[in-house]
């Protein structure tokens, strides 16, 4: 699978540029400057808070957040211009399927990446210096694990893009995947209560001895993988107000693998359906 | 084994999509330097065929191949040298005609130097500056050529070329088809419009329903299909004992009259006897011409021929 660099930066050059002709990067510099901004003073009620406090509340938001921008960038770019026609003069160049693919995870991973690290990063210098206090290693920690839950929805849009063959139904693809990294955790205590788990219990907060299989979930949902990845970074033991016992394997290192391989594995099979497909 | 000789070709070449057999093992030529016309009614799968030559779909069996090699979706070195016009040609609405064109050359690898001029040659340099979104659909077929043009390719290939276009375009893009050829290009398209195909093209090819029809020169097929050139004779006084005369002289296949005259399809040989006789009949003959065989009578017999068979 030779890949030649130019195609892959000439597309990656047009799909950066088109976000950055059309607003896309200022505005989500914006809304997550001002995410965080308002995190901060939520926070510290009426202030600035600390990073650590802050993240706690970014994280809720910034996974629902990251997830639908993500989708929304990426859930058109094969099947949208395969129906517009769009592709066909692009593939009719000296260009390889894969090299088309990867241009656009480059230049829409670049918009995504780029937005949260100035967005998330400015406001993290504005909180640093209003309050005098940075965990900046947890905080970079934080950035990075959000740029790789933007990677990952990117890559399972563009997925779901290179296997339908219609814009809308791709769009109605990315829904359902991103609703599902919002109701896993519902489904999983679903199972949990059918396993004879203690509903009263879990409600009244009791979750210090929930089963080791429970904490699977992490894996299942990225959005919560991410939030608990971010408290691990941050050295937080407690979710939604309630101290929780992770087993071992719930750490750091198996969350961002996790992660990794739930970005990758749909790439690969972007690649496999996007080379077979009618264009 | 494909033929060195031939700069592009499809060998039994077949695409089924579920139900429905768009091409049926399609064979066909296209030499160096020839323009080459592909004919067929709406649904007859030249868009496909095309689609398989730029490996933009895949053949269900069978084989293209572009200047002997086996072309496919990664056949990058193949399509160095292909300037490609889909049928439906998109471009990305949010960029201008320059932008475009930038980005195309980018993509190939070719000097961006040539875009002002690729605009203004197609007649685009007022819109130089819009936005493709708001171009009418022949502005956007116009950029289409002059996309086609980046790096100068020596195959051109052209689903309907001229779809969308007003006449005075038109008649841009024929030209254009012809310099090209003339330069040394050759290039492969597909038109409903016959004339223009008749006008244009070395060879035709017309396939129906997937399948290869004829292939061939015009004159060729209407030989073979004996379809034989009319004679307009403008006359006074005739009446129908002598078209009942005309009709018996040997080589006459059909005469008609209207007010605009007499038509006599016949053979060449019998045209001088058809005169003779009028004259012989004391018909007083002012004006006569002969009108060759045209391509749409061909297309008309070919395919009627088929669907009676």
């Amino acid at each position: 699978m030779p890949i030649a660099l130019r195609p892959v930066y000439a597309i990656a050059k047009k799909e950066f540029a088109d976000n950055a002709r059309n607003k896309w990067i200022i505005s989500l510099i914006a809304i997550f400057m001002v995410l965080t901004i308002a995190a901060s003073f939520m926070a510290g009620q009426g202030r600035a808070g600390e990073m650590d406090v802050t993240v706690g509340v970014l994280i809720s938001i910034s996974s629902i957040l990251v997830p639908i921008i993500s989708v929304m960038l990426g859930y058109a770019t094969i099947s949208g211009e395969a129906e517009s026609g769009a592709l066909s003069v692009v593939l009719a160049c000296p260009v390889r399927r894969v090299e088309v693919l990867f241009g656009k995870l480059v230049g829409l991973g670049s918009v995504i990446c780029l937005s949260i690290l100035v967005g998330f990063g400015i406001s993290g210098v504005l909180i640093a210096a209003l309050t005098g206090h940075a965990e900046w290693s947890s905080y970079i920690v934080f950035i990075l694990l959000t740029m790789l839950l933007g990677m990952l929805y990117l890559s399972l849009s563009v997925c779901i893009s290179s296997v339908l063959k219609r814009r809308v139904t791709s769009l109605g693809a990315g829904v359902i995947v991103f609703f599902w990294g919002m109701i896993c955790g519902m489904v999983w205590l679903g199972v949990y209560m059918a396993a004879g788990g203690d509903a009263a219990a879990f409600f009244e907060g009791e979750i210090s001895d929930l089963p080791d299989w429970f904490w699977f979930e992490v894996f299942l949902s990225p959005q919560d993988g991410s939030g608990t990845a971010t408290m691990l970074a941050f050295g937080e033991t407690e979710i939604m107000g309630y101290s929780v016992n992770l087993p071992p394997w719930v750490n750091l290192g198996t969350l961002v693998l996790a992660h990794l391989i739930w970005t990758l594995v749909p790439i690969a099979i972007a690649y496999w359906r996007f080379q077979k497909r009618d264009v | 084994m494909s033929d060195p000789t031939a700069v592009i070709e499809t060998v039994n070449i077949t695409k089924r999509f579920k139900e429905v057999l768009a091409v049926d093992s399609l064979s066909m030529k296209v030499q160096k330097g020839e323009i080459f016309g592909f004919l067929g009614p709406n649904g007859a799968g030249k868009s496909t065929t095309i689609k398989m030559v730029m490996g933009l779909f895949h053949p269900t069996s069978g084989s293209a191949f572009i200047n002997g090699k086996p072309a496919g979706p990664d056949s990058v070195e193949l399509r160095r040298d292909i300037g490609f016009l889909p049928e439906r040609i998109s471009f990305y609405d949010n960029l201008t005609p320059i932008q475009t064109l930038n980005f195309y050359c980018e993509l190939r690898g070719a000097d961006k130097s040539v875009v002002p001029s690729l605009i203004k040659e197609v007649g685009l340099e007022h819109a130089a500056n819009r936005k493709v979104g708001t171009f009418s659909k022949g502005m956007v077929q116009l950029l289409g050529v002059a996309q086609a043009m980046i790096g100068n390719p020596s195959i051109y290939i052209m689903d309907e070329p001229t779809g969308g276009l007003d006449a005075r375009w038109v008649k841009t893009v024929r030209d254009k088809i012809r310099t090209l050829n003339e330069q040394g290009a050759t290039i492969i398209f597909s038109s409903h419009i016959l004339s223009e195909v008749q006008a244009l093209c070395h060879r035709i090819a017309i396939i129906d329903k997937g399948r290869l029809v004829v292939e061939g020169t015009v004159e060729d097929i209407s030989d073979r299909l004996r379809i034989m050139p009319r004679l307009w004779i403008q006359a006074s006084g005739i009446d129908k004992e002598t078209i009942t005369a005309i009709r018996s002289i040997a080589g006459v296949e059909e005469v008609s009259m209207s007010d605009e005259g007499l038509l006599v399809t016949c053979e060449t040989e019998a045209r001088m006897t058809v005169i003779a006789s009028l004259r012989e009949r004391g018909v007083a003959v002012s004006d006569f011409k002969t009108i060759d065989p045209s391509l749409e009578e061909a297309f008309v017999r070919l395919l009627s021929d088929k669907e009676g068979s």
